[in-house]
Parts: C-alpha cells; sequence; structure tokens
C-alpha cells in the first residue's frame, strides 16, 4: 500500500523496472504492436496455472535485452514494463500500492509526493495507466483462454547453441501451434475470425521470428555468442 | 490389406456387448468406443446394467496407469479429479508389516529407485546401510517418500493434466468414477446404455453366446461379450462355468470392513499415499480423498470374528468412528481358469478378487482393456487365437500378483498372533517366490528375473518391499572405484538435490487440489 508517512521521499524511475525485465506482461490492444519487435508466447501463472500473454524481452539473463544505454531502443515498449513497480489498491494513496524492492523505485526518476506529503499528480496518471493495463490484459486472458479451449496451446522450447560449447534452453514458455491451428474445422475458423480472434493467433504465430532479433541483441553485447538455435513446439 | 469400409467379412466382429455396469463395465465400454467406435470397423459398443443389481464400488486406489487410461478414453485430469472426489496418491506407507516394533513403517513409493535404467542401487544401498542403518532404502534411493512425510502433492498447478514431478496415481471415489465414465462413455463416445436384468442368454451353435435375453422381454445380440457382472460372473460363471481357482491357501484374507471417514475439519491434510496398517488378523486400509478418507479392514475369518474386526477398525479409526456405519464384504481371494471362453471375456471382478494390498483390481480391469481393445479380433476366426494369447498372458499376470503380495506376509517378522505365524511358514509360500527369495539372498532383484517384458510388479517393486522389510542380503561388496559405483554416486546425489528441490516447490497436497478445483489444469 502506497502511504504518504512511509514513502514520501520514494521516487519512480519507471525506466529501470522496464531494464531488468526478461518478460513482460502485455494486453490485447499491444499484440500488433509488441510483436513488431519481440517474440509474443506465453506462460503459466504459479498460482493458477493459467495462461499469460508476454512479450519476450530477453533470452538467458534475466534482463531486457533491448535496453541500451539507458534507453529502450524498440519501436514499441509494452506499457506494464514501465508500471512494473505499482499495483492497483484502493487502499493506497493515490489508490496505488508499491513493491519497494522493484528496481524502478528509489531515489531517482520523478518524486510520488511533493513537499507537504501530498500525491504527486503523476501518482494519477499512474494509475489511469494500470486501470488500462488490467484491462487489456483481461481482454488478453479471455483470448487466450479460448486458445487453450482450442487445445491450439503447444510447449514451446528455444534451444540455444552458445559459442562456448555449451547449450541453455529456455523453458517454461508456451506458443501458438500453426499446424494446431491449420487443423481447427472450417467452423471453428469461422467463429474465430468473426470473433477477431484469428487474426491475433497468426501474428503471435509469427512474432516467433523475433527471436533472432533477440540473438543479435545479445550478440551485441555478449562475449558469449548465441551461436544458432532452434524453436520447437514439444509436447 | 485393409478391409475396405462396407465390404463384408466373414464373422466380423462388429457389436460388442458389456454386461455390467460398475468401474469395470464403464471402463470397458468407453475403451473399446474411444479406440474403435469412429474406426472403420464402425463397431458399435453397447452396455448393459441391471437397475437392481448395485456395483461393489471395488478399489478406490489406482495406478499410474489410470492416468493413460484416462487420457485415451478422452476425459481430462481435471474433470476427474473434480467429479470423483479424487486424490493424488503417491505410494503405499506400510505401517507395522516388518516386525510390529514402534516405528516400524516402509514406503512403497510409484518412482522407481534413481537411475532404474542404468544401475542397480540395492547392493550400493545395502552397503550403505551397514553404516547407516537407519536411512530406509525408498528415502535413499528415490525423493517421492520425502513429499509423503511432508504431505506434499507430486506437481505443481503449472504442470499439464497427467504430467507431474513425481509419478502418481490416484485415491477416488469408485460410485463417482462409473457415473463420470457413464456419462462420457454414453454422451461422447456413442455407448449404448441399456438398462435391463438379464435372465439368460440364448446360445449359438459353437458354443458361443448369441445374445442375452432381458427381463423386459427384449435381447441384446453381440459378437464379442465382455463379462462386467461382478462377483455374480453371470456369463462366465454361470453359462460357461469356468472354474474358480482360490488362492486362499497362500492369500488368506477372506473379508473386508469398509468404513467411510469424513475429515474433522474442512482444511485437514490429505494423505497422499495409501496407508496400510498390519493388524492381528489382517491390514487396514486408509486412503484421502478430496472429501472423506477411506478406511477398511481386511482379515481372514480364520484368525479373527467379524465383530473383533469391526472393533479393531473403529478402534484405529478413533472417536469420529462412533458415528459412522461400517460394511462388511465377502471375498474370494483367486481368479478363473481361464478369462475368456468362446466369444465372453471376464473382466474386473468377475475375472477374481486380490486383496487391495497393491491396488491391483483398477490396474487388472485397465491391463484386460488395453490388451482387449488394442489387440481387438476383427474376426470370429480370429478370437480363438486373441483369447488363447490373452489367457495365457493374465494367467501369468494373476500368478505374478499373488506372488508379489504374499512377498508382503512371508517375509514378515512378527511372530505375535496366529496370522502373521502362519503367513510366514512355508507351506503358504509358493514355490516360485521361496525360489526367488533364495535368490535374492546373495543377488538383488534384477530384470532378468522376470519373464515377461511388462511385468505387472517387476524389479524395482521387489526392491522397496524386500529392503523395507529388512530381508536380509548378502550381496558381494562394490568397490568405490568402479564404474558401476560412481553412476550410483552419481545418482544419489542428483536424488538429494531432486528431493531438496521438490520439497521445497510441490504444494500441499489439498492445496494443490484445491487450486485445480478452482482453476483447473491446462492440457499442455
Amino acid at each position: 500500500m502506497l502511504d504518504p508517512m512511509r514513502h514520501h521521499a520514494l521516487h519512480s524511475d519507471a525506466m529501470a523496472g522496464a531494464a531488468a525485465r526478461q518478460f513482460v506482461q502485455i494486453g490485447l490492444s499491444e499484440i500488433a504492436l509488441a510483436a513488431a519487435d519481440m517474440p509474443l508466447c506465453l506462460v503459466k501463472d504459479a498460482q493458477t496455472g493459467r495462461f499469460t500473454l508476454i512479450a519476450l524481452l530477453g533470452l538467458i539473463e534475466p534482463r531486457n535485452l533491448f535496453w541500451h544505454d539507458g534507453e529502450m531502443r524498440a519501436t514499441y515498449l509494452p506499457r506494464a514494463a514501465s508500471l512494473t513497480g505499482f499495483r492497483l489498491d484502493a487502499a493506497g494513496a493515490g489508490g496505488l500500492a508499491v513493491d519497494e524492492a522493484d528496481p524502478a523505485m528509489g531515489a531517482r526518476g520523478e518524486a510520488l509526493f511533493a513537499a507537504d506529503r501530498s500525491p504527486a499528480p503523476i501518482l494519477a496518471d499512474i494509475r489511469a495507466g494500470l486501470e488500462r493495463i488490467v484491462a487489456d490484459i483481461a481482454a488478453a486472458q479471455a483470448l487466450i483462454d479460448d486458445y487453450a479451449r482450442l487445445r491450439v496451446i503447444r510447449p514451446l522450447s528455444i534451444t540455444l547453441q552458445l559459442s562456448d560449447g555449451r547449450e541453455h534452453v529456455v523453458a517454461g514458455l508456451y506458443g501458438l501451434d500453426e499446424e494446431a491451428l491449420a487443423a481447427l474445422d472450417d467452423a471453428t475458423v469461422v467463429a474465430l475470425h468473426r470473433a477477431d480472434q484469428l487474426a491475433p493467433a497468426a501474428v503471435m504465430a509469427a512474432s516467433l521470428a523475433q527471436v533472432e532479433r533477440l540473438r543479435q541483441l545479445h550478440n551485441a553485447t555478449h562475449a558469449r555468442q548465441i551461436a544458432a538455435y532452434q524453436i520447437a513446439f514439444t509436447d | 490389406m485393409e478391409t475396405q469400409q462396407g465390404e463384408a467379412r466373414t464373422g466380423a466382429i462388429r457389436t460388442i456387448v458389456v454386461v455390467g455396469g460398475g468401474s469395470a463395465g464403464w471402463i470397458a465400454a468407453a475403451r473399446l468406443a474411444a479406440r474403435h467406435a469412429r474406426g472403420t470397423d464402425d463397431i458399435v459398443v453397447k452396455l448393459v446394467e441391471s437397475s437392481t443389481v448395485p456395483t461393489i464400488g471395488v478399489g478406490e486406489g489406482t495406478w499410474p496407469t489410470m492416468r493413460n487410461t484416462l487420457a485415451k478414453i478422452g476425459i481430462g485430469e481435471t474433470d476427474f479429479l473434480r467429479s470423483c472426489d479424487a486424490a493424488f496418491k503417491q505410494g503405499a506407507q506400510f505401517v507395522g508389516w516388518k516386525d510390529g516394533s514402534p516405528g516400524d513403517a516402509y514406503y512403497h513409493p510409484l518412482n522407481p529407485p534413481a537411475g532404474a535404467t542404468e544401475v542397480n542401487l540395492s547392493p550400493h544401498w545395502q552397503h550403505l546401510a551397514g553404516a547407516a542403518p537407519d536411512r530406509a532404502f525408498a528415502d535413499w534411493a528415490d525423493f517421492q517418500a520425502a513429499l509423503c512425510d511432508a504431505g506434499l502433492a507430486p506437481k505443481t498447478i503449472t504442470a499439464p493434466e497427467y504430467g507431474g514431478v513425481a509419478n502418481y496415481a490416484y485415491h477416488l471415489d469408485a460410485g463417482k468414477f462409473a457415473t463420470l465414465l457413464r456419462d462420457h462413455a454414453v454422451g461422447r463416445l456413442g455407448v449404448e446404455h441399456i438398462v435391463a436384468d438379464v435372465t439368460g442368454v440364448t446360445m449359438a451353435d459353437n458354443g458361443d453366446i448369441a445374445r442375452l435375453e432381458l427381463a423386459d422381454g427384449g435381447s441384446v445380440a453381440g459378437d464379442l461379450f465382455v463379462d462386467c457382472t461382478g462377483f455374480a460372473a453371470l456369463l462366465i460363471g454361470k453359462v460357461y462355468d469356468v472354474p474358480f481357482r482360490s488362492c486362499r491357501d497362500v492369500l488368506f484374507a477372506d473379508r473386508a470392513i469398509a468404513m467411510q471417514v469424513p475429515y474433522a475439519e474442512e482444511d485437514a491434510p490429505i494423505t497422499s499415499h495409501t496407508v496400510s496398517t498390519a493388524q492381528d488378523a489382517g491390514w487396514i486400509w486408509d486412503i484421502g480423498l478430496w472429501a472423506r478418507r477411506g478406511t477398511g479392514y481386511v482379515y481372514s475369518s480364520a484368525h479373527i470374528d467379524d465383530d473383533a474386526a469391526e472393533a479393531a477398525l473403529r478402534a484405529y479409526v478413533g472417536p469420529a468412528a462412533e458415528q459412522l456405519s461400517a460394511r462388511r464384504i465377502t471375498i474370494e481371494a483367486g481368479h478363473r481358469e481361464r478369462f475368456w471362453q468362446n466369444n465372453c471375456v471376464a473382466v474386473g471382478l468377475s475375472a477374481g478378487f486380490l486383496e487391495p494390498l497393491e491396488a491391483s483390481a483398477l490396474m487388472l480391469i485397465e491391463a484386460s482393456m488395453d490388451a482387449i481393445a488394442d489387440r481387438l479380433p476383427r474376426t470370429r476366426a480370429a478370437m480363438d487365437t486373441a483369447a488363447r494369447q490373452f489367457n495365457e498372458s493374465f494367467t501369468h499376470h494373476w500368478a505374478r500378483i499373488i506372488e508379489f503380495l504374499k512377498l508382503h506376509y512371508a517375509i514378515t517378522k512378527r511372530v505375535d498372533t496366529a496370522f502373521w505365524r502362519d503367513n510366514a511358514a512355508a507351506r503358504s509360500i509358493p514355490d516360485s517366490l521361496k525360489e526367488r527369495l533364495a535368490l535374492w539372498r546373495e543377488h538383488p532383484p534384477a530384470p532378468q528375473d522376470f519373464a515377461h517384458a511388462r511385468e505387472v510388479f517387476s524389479w524395482p517393486s521387489y526392491q522397496y518391499v524386500l529392503h523395507g522389510m529388512g530381508f536380509e542380503t548378502h550381496y558381494p561388496a562394490i568397490a568405490a572405484t568402479t564404474p558401476d559405483a560412481a553412476i550410483a554416486r552419481r545418482w544419489t546425489g542428483r536424488i538429494e538435490r531432486m528431493r531438496a528441490d521438490a520439497v521445497a516447490q510441490m504444494p500441499r497436497n489439498r492445496d494443490l487440489l484445491r487450486a485445480i478445483r478452482e482453476h483447473g489444469l491446462q492440457a499442455v
């Protein structure tokens, strides 16, 4: 819970939160935008086991490969990436809670409270942004739940061959299997199309090609290069 | 060459009639329909069920095989767990079987010993046991006993349906299970459900069953009949009079008293293994379901009377038993001399019954239906060969199960009651088991000791029971410098890490079941 007494000196450096993320949750309206830069995959929520839509930002280390020299070098910044330190909490100041351990929170960035400990105007913007993201993520969740019901989601393994001869497997990812999509009956395909659920599936499936972008970004900044990789659906 | 659809084949098997609507009947019908009903042979599956004969509801514990069976039938794990009051089972704990002293307990987990395809850990453990006599084999050779001790689940909510970190099976409500299977088989798989009493059969000239005559005046013709009529054995016993081969001389139990015990509180832990506690004249099972426990005393009426047995069960359950009723069941240990006769095959209790010490009842139904459904004779001419293969195979399986169950009793050091003394007497131990026991004093159980590639109980199970029971062995020492010792060290080191990870990551058994009831498991 955001508390003026406890957090009056706290600042938020939104981009510092984005820098440390290997992936970030995205909403329905972000699918086409994020796919311009990032592979879109699914991970399972640890509490519910439900699939969650994410944009992959890193491959090996838990960091954002698009973040370089203090800026995000991508055409699109997923909205949740700049709000990593905040949650909605009706009981908190500005209707917010903060995660004090998040890298965005500290002594740098924008102040959350004025000198008299009243909420800074930025809190209202953050809250509005969070409310929009929560609704957008819920819409994505409904879409993904439908894909799960149609059984077009498969475990996805990205195997990286490194220049030192080792292998690294990016585990715990799931994706939309184009073969499973192609095997759907005509009525289901039409129903998906009418519900605006077919195009997102195609975009998500195609976005896996952006693993190559992540490889290039990794190799530009790491001595241990990713020599090759394989993307495979497993069962 | 593949026969084209619609082409007439002499004596083609088109209609399969399952008789009986308990777990066996509905597993049989569902497996057959899922495998064949939409195939090119256009097979029709019918199930005839009496409205007046109650089902026994035997078998509330399964093997891990049930996961495959359900997947083949097309039932999702989430639906199964929610519908059948089911919970995860990771093996069995045998309490008081070794010598009855305080703390006497060992596990037979469902995970095989570590590295079972690479190394036989028995001799390595024997020498370790000399230095660390309190280190149980099951706990040393695998991590699952630690999960059982801690009441933890074999998987997390992020695991897919039917997949897990540890091998697992289920405890289930047999009545609810039959209902789920019925609804699925009739609603999804196209099984024709006929509710009527069978009053007789009309035989064909070749001795086959041509059709069943029903109390409502109707009849049901078929090409193959699956007898799932329970102890009544309506077809294999009453029609074909195939003799019953008793094994009471080996396994003495002929009675059971069952009691369903509610949990004391809503959030009570659900034990993730079967607890089998030795008694004066048998043993008590205790299995955890979602909403209740199932308990029961399996005993020998030659060693204790019914009232004393019920008193023992009530004493085990404790004060909660005062409000609960007990159900008495007479059992006859043994099996038919043949299971498949002419065009009739017996599956479930009509084929035989053994005490549920290793939960073999449902497993035998599944194994029977694997054999029948996956190798269904396409013509009557092929059926005699299929029957001969089936009879040979399942005569072997029953003998092997009887022998494995007897192992639990035969090597006990208990001498406190006549039941245990009689069980360890040489006259009650099959010669084949005596021979193996003599071998296993000097040689660890190994794959070579078993005739079939797919034994129902193979060498890992024997290792767990032999070492758990404290069976005295004299295996040669293996030098620490040998490759075999290095492999054993690598695996036991890996097990240590897996144990620590699993205990840290697995949720409480009840917590996972609650999460699955709320959120469901994903298919992948």
